[in-house]
């Protein structure tokens, strides 16, 4: 289902720098695609499912030590370990550069997730059930998933669908930062930017050049869409270095 | 092999008909216990089904467990049928003979087994037409090649395919010794499967034709089968521990190790159950034990390349991974149970004759090995998903729930249940092999030793 | 007899065939002696091409490549040879009597290995580079560890080797003492050490035979990891392949069965041995040579898929390096020479059945492992010495020609090859005699009913 016209590589960057590690994201994502909610039972079980999560890793030797913050997505990868193993097509690259599960299709024999190494796909254990009163609050545009399939980050489909519709009836074309996901307006400090990466004006695509960014374990030849731009150090000569001797 | 006895050709009709034409005592007994734990077991997979995979222990990133330990565990059983009857026919290792038939037929139950793990595994197997099949000619989506995952139904269907027909070809000659010996239905039965046998030369050559044939076209897929199993983990680059090029050849020689154990495991029982003493013979044991001391030494060496190899890279998740699976609590001690059933203590059992042609203790040395596979299997694959990636946020255990432990339990109560109703149809050793290792022995007289010949006829 | 030709047997009579065989080492000629002559002067070539490439390269390990390549090809040709002899001792097979000593032979060449290993001892980087440790199977061993195990493992080889040659001829050293005069009777003299073959001597022999040919399959096993691994793994960063050591060990049988079939086909045209090598020989052989194409590409493919699957970036390094990268077209000839032809030239029986059939499919096999170990050590040495702390390769070498010291290496080394067997064969009998009084013993072509066969005696 392709409205536009036109070559579309959507992507995301996450300035690490700008993470407070809120979870604002991760409450976003978890409303806007009608992701089940996590009780005590999920967490000590880890079925947890959430979509974007915010990894911690500590900096530093104490007591010199930061907190610091990585919010991962699924990464939307050109090149997606999870993809050929999928033995019905459940999961696809579309033509606009994205990652897709189809829940249809999908037969649930978690394969995708064993190829994935960022680990951000997730299974329905059980049948999805949201309290009485929380019932109505469903987001209807997307749907909810029954229990045995996967699902994943859609890179909020459903809301880049409707503002490519709108355009269309506008008969215009889509600006950039037009389509924002769920988690980039939550972000209060505006680290996530959404956009898409073949348009070299774009907000993405400058960010995704800038000589801080870098992907999660490119040895593995993933080549994904989100990219990450590294926390700023005090010292840029420092930085610098660490760049030039890190392969990966 | 000198304390063969000559039978006579009656005798061994009699013998080896006692548990088709006749009923052991014990049989209906076994059973019915059997068919009861069976059916709890189905009714329990329509639970599973009902509720979702929830009732396992499953978790993330932790996506296989048992279920998929299991599948390997039975593809793996699944090679003693074609190395026992094809490979040893090919090299024409007399001792195979009394073993092919039950070698064999362990082989199709064992892979009807496996065939139905990823079935109970997945998360939705109504669905699974649409994997199993390209049938969705409306939608133009076929089932993605790709896939190690479509891979394996097709050279498991192809393996079960192959197997059945070979074992059906070595049963005719039997069929018509049953069609000749039974009454009313049983014997319209017999008459049809023995499709007009007579023994006559021309038949005979063609058995032994297709026999050869078939053994030589059933290789190439024997292998392929547990490779195609293996690289369901070993073109993963995402965990640890799995990426490797030595999976194929590793499951390969693994499964013929846990195969080959099975069959002994089953002579030992047929010889109690049946009383088959004149036919299963300690030398066979013995001949059994001296390829399981080759292949298990082979298989400790691609285990040995297997570790050495996960080191050799020097990443530091990976010995991570290594570091847990060899010396963490709980795994540890699955790690020593592993090398201690798979190898340390059967393969030098085995080095002394007294223990390859004492019946007792081969039975539990061959199931030793065996529950040495299923870990190896449960240590290749659960603890790679446990310590998936360096984010050690998503890092999980694994209990497998009591649901699984039953699947498990329940997978064997179905291969001997189907094994023994076979048993109630078809003779489990083969008659005429019986026979035909009969006529072809002799003794002959060097210097003082009297020594056992074999005739080998010269092929064209 | 169906076929005349096939039906050729050694004489019965024992006399004739200490006689005959005997006969053969004493003969020689005006033929012979120019063949030894320059033989040895082409040896020398050897010397010279160490030399002129030490001072010529001296310093730059890159050109190393094909004297690394030429030392595995010698390696493979000739080491794997002795299992010919050794898998049928295992499997009491008796066919393969008549050309166990040509294959003990082939496999006691590994001095030659030896030589050339000296100036690649030079070459070969240390483990510590630079100040880092590089990846390597010696992790944390001494820094000069794969200099020291691989030139003591090609010594244990070479010794192993000899040993079992030595003891296998003990017997003919025997017959050699009492059946000739002058230097010849003297020297079995001293190497039969008093051999008459006593019951205890016999029996001592035999466990001597067993005991060397097990030590020899697994010093073999070792040597071509370890020189698989320190000679071209380990000099690529980001090249992890468990499976490969083994993949080196199979070809290196499959090379060692070509080997024979050549030198069992040179013996028999030209030593006027028709009635001691018969197509049995040649027709097991083909089988042996076919199965081990099969596990070559096996074997190769194991680690291909998992690589051309994986595509992280040091899988798409190996596949640059190794198969699309420099050396594509070598990679292609040697896929060609190593499976492809073999497969469909000795699939047909009909090839397999006669003597040109397996001697041609051994010439291809010999080129194609020729062009394999090119393939596998030329691009690994190529790679910039700087590069080898790096995670995975990033630069993959140009294509490397082979120089003329190479070409002389090469040369030399197969003369000296030549050389040392013809040398042997002045001393020994190139088939063992009483390997063939064994065969008389315990096989006998025979009748059955209708059809002709062996009758095969199996001693415990």
């Amino acid at each position: 289902m392709v409205i536009e016209n036109k070559d579309r590589n959507w992507g995301m960057v996450i300035d690490t720098d700008k993470c407070t590690g809120c979870n604002g994201c991760v409450i976003a994502c978890q409303v806007e695609n009608n992701v089940p909610l996590n009780d005590q039972n999920k967490f000590e079980r880890g079925r947890v499912m959430s979509w974007m999560r915010v990894e911690r890793y500590w900096e530093g030797e104490f007591p010199e030590v930061k907190a610091r913050f990585i919010p991962i997505p699924c990464q939307h990868c050109a090149n997606a370990p999870c993809e050929p193993v999928c033995p019905v097509y459940a999961t696809y690259h579309n033509n606009e550069g994205m990652n897709i599960q189809v829940y249809n299709r999908c037969v649930g024999t978690r394969y995708c997730a064993n190829g994935c190494p960022y680990i951000v796909r997730f299974f329905n254990y059980w049948e999805p059930i949201w309290p009485e009163e929380m019932r109505n609050h469903l987001n209807p545009d997307v749907t909810v998933r029954s229990r045995g399939i996967m699902e994943k980050c859609s890179f909020c489909i459903q809301r880049i669908r409707r503002g490519a519709r709108k355009a269309k009836e506008e008969n215009r074309e889509l600006e950039d930062g037009e389509i924002t996901t769920a988690c980039q307006d939550a972000c209060s400090t505006q680290a996530i930017t959404f956009g898409d990466l073949n348009d070299p004006e774009s907000k993405v695509s400058k960010l995704s050049k800038d000589d801080r960014s870098y992907t999660l374990m490119p040895h593995l030849n993933t080549d994904p869409n989100v990219i990450y731009l590294a926390s700023i150090k005090e010292n840029k000569e420092e930085f610098q270095e660490e760049k030039a001797n890190s392969h990966d | 092999m000198q304390q063969r006895k000559s039978v006579t050709q009656e005798y061994t009709n009699s013998v080896l008909l006692n548990g088709t034409l006749e009923t052991p005592k014990w049989w209906p007994y076994l059973v019915s216990i059997l068919s009861f734990f069976v059916l709890v077991g189905i009714g329990l997979f329509f639970v599973q089904i009902y509720y979702g995979l929830g009732v396992t222990g499953l978790s993330r990133p932790v996506y296989w467990g048992l279920y998929i330990t299991t599948f390997v565990f039975w593809v793996g059983i699944s090679h003693a049928g074609i190395m026992i009857s094809a490979i040893l026919r090919l090299t024409q290792a007399e001792w195979r003979r009394p073993v092919t038939r039950a070698a064999e037929i362990l082989t199709i139950f064992s892979l009807l087994t496996a065939l139905v793990f990823p079935l109970i595994h997945a998360g939705r197997t109504w669905r699974i037409i649409y994997w199993l099949l390209p049938f969705d000619f409306a939608r133009g989506i076929w089932p993605n090649i790709r896939s190690p995952l479509f891979m394996d139904p097709i050279a498991i269907g192809t393996y079960l395919t192959g197997s059945t027909l070979f074992l059906f070809v070595a049963l005719i000659p039997d069929l018509a010794v049953l069609r000749d010996r039974t009454t009313g239905l049983r014997k319209g039965f017999y008459t049809i499967l023995a499709m007009g046998w007579r023994g006559n030369p021309r038949q005979w050559k063609m058995q032994v034709v297709g026999g050869i044939l078939l053994s030589a076209l059933m290789l190439p897929i024997f292998v392929s089968v547990h490779s195609i199993v293996s690289w369901d983990f070993a073109v993963t680059i995402g965990v640890e521990g799995w990426h490797s090029t030595i999976f194929a050849p590793y499951f390969v020689i693994g499964a013929v190790h846990s195969g080959v154990s099975a069959v002994v495991t089953m002579m030992a029982l047929m010889r109690w159950g049946w009383g088959w003493n004149d036919f299963i013979r300690p030398e066979h044991f013995d001949a059994l034990a001296r390829l399981l001391t080759v292949v298990a030494t082979a298989w400790l060496g691609f285990t040995f390349l297997e570790l050495l190899f996960s080191l050799y890279g020097l990443d530091a998740p990976e010995i991570a991974l290594r570091e847990m699976q060899i010396f963490q609590y709980p795994w540890n001690m699955l790690f020593l149970l592993f090398l201690l059933t798979g190898f340390i203590i059967p393969v030098p059992m085995w080095l002394f004759k007294r223990v390859r042609t004492n019946i007792a203790l081969m039975f539990w040395s061959s199931i030793m090995v065996n529950i040495g596979m299923w870990l190896e299997r449960f240590l290749i694959i659960v603890p790679g998903l446990s310590r998936k990636t360096p984010f050690v946020f998503t890092w999980e255990s694994y209990t497998p729930s009591w649901f699984e432990w039953y699947i498990l339990f329940w997978s064997f109560c179905w291969v001997t249940l189907l094994m023994l109703l076979f048993s109630k149809v078809f003779p489990l050793v083969p008659l005429f092999e019986q026979k035909e290792s009969e006529v072809f022995s002799d003794s002959v007289k060097i210097g003082r030793a009297n020594v056992p010949t074999i005739f080998r006829e010269e092929e064209e | 007899m169906i076929n005349q030709k096939k039906h050729f047997w050694p004489p019965s009579d024992p006399a004739v065939v200490r006689t005959e065989l005997i006969n053969n080492t004493k003969k020689g000629g005006s033929t012979l002696r120019t063949i030894v002559v320059s033989l040895v002067l082409l040896s020398l070539l050897i010397m010279v091409g160490i030399i002129g490439k030490v001072i010529i390269d001296g310093n730059d390990q890159t050109q190393w490549g094909y004297v690394a390549a030429i030392l595995a090809f010698i390696l493979s040709a000739t080491g794997g040879a002795p299992m010919v002899a050794i898998a049928p001792l295992i499997a009491k097979a008796s066919w393969a009597r008549p050309i166990s000593r040509i294959a003990h032979i082939i496999g006691s060449v590994s001095i030659v290995n030896i030589i050339i290993m000296i100036p690649i001892l030079r070459m070969l980087p240390p483990l510590i580079v630079d100040g880092t440790r590089r990846r390597s199977i010696w992790f944390e061993a001494p820094n000069y560890s794969p200099h020291f195990w691989d030139t003591l493992g090609l010594i244990m080889l070479a010794i192993t080797g000899m040993a079992l040659l030595y003891s296998s001829s003990i017997p003919d050293f025997a017959v050699m003492r009492d059946s000739s005069d002058g230097i010849r009777k003297k020297i079995g003299k001293i190497l039969s050490r008093g051999f008459i073959g006593t019951t205890v001597q016999w029996s001592k022999l035999r466990m001597r035979i067993g005991i060397l040919s097990t030590l020899y399959f697994f010093v073999l096993v070792f040597v071509h990891f370890i020189i698989s691994v320190d000679l071209s793994m380990s000099m690529v960063p980001g090249w992890k392949d468990a499976i490969y050591p083994m993949y080196h060990t199979m070809s290196g049988i499959q090379g060692g069965v070509a080997s024979v079939i050549i030198l069992s086909w040179i013996v028999r045209k030209y030593g006027k041995n028709q009635n001691y090598i018969t197509i049995n020989q040649f027709w097991a052989l083909g089988r042996i040579m076919f199965a081990t194409s099969l596990m070559w590409i096996y074997f190769f493919y194991s680690a291909f898929i998992v690589f051309w699957y994986g595509r992280s970036e040091s899988d798409a390094a190996w596949l640059d390096l190794l198969i699309r990268g420099p050396m594509m077209y070598v990679f292609i000839i040697a896929m060609l020479c190593s499976f492809i032809i073999p497969w469909w030239w000795l699939i047909w029986n009909r090839v397999r059945n006669s003597f040109n059939g397996p001697f041609i499919g051994a010439i291809i096999v010999l080129i194609g492992l020729l062009l394999d170990r090119i393939r596998l050590y030329v691009p690994s040495w190529s790679v910039n010495p700087k590069l080898i702390h790096d995670k995975w390769l990033t630069e993959i070498p140009k294509i490397l020609y082979p120089d003329i010291w190479d070409v002389m290496i090469f040369i030399g080394s197969i003369s000296l090859v030549f050389l040392i067997i013809i040398g042997l064969s002045r001393i020994l009998p190139l088939i063992g005699v009483w390997e063939i009084h064994q065969l008389n013993l315990l096989s006998k072509p025979g009748k059955f009913m209708k059809a002709h066969g062996i009758r095969v005696a199996k001693p415990d």
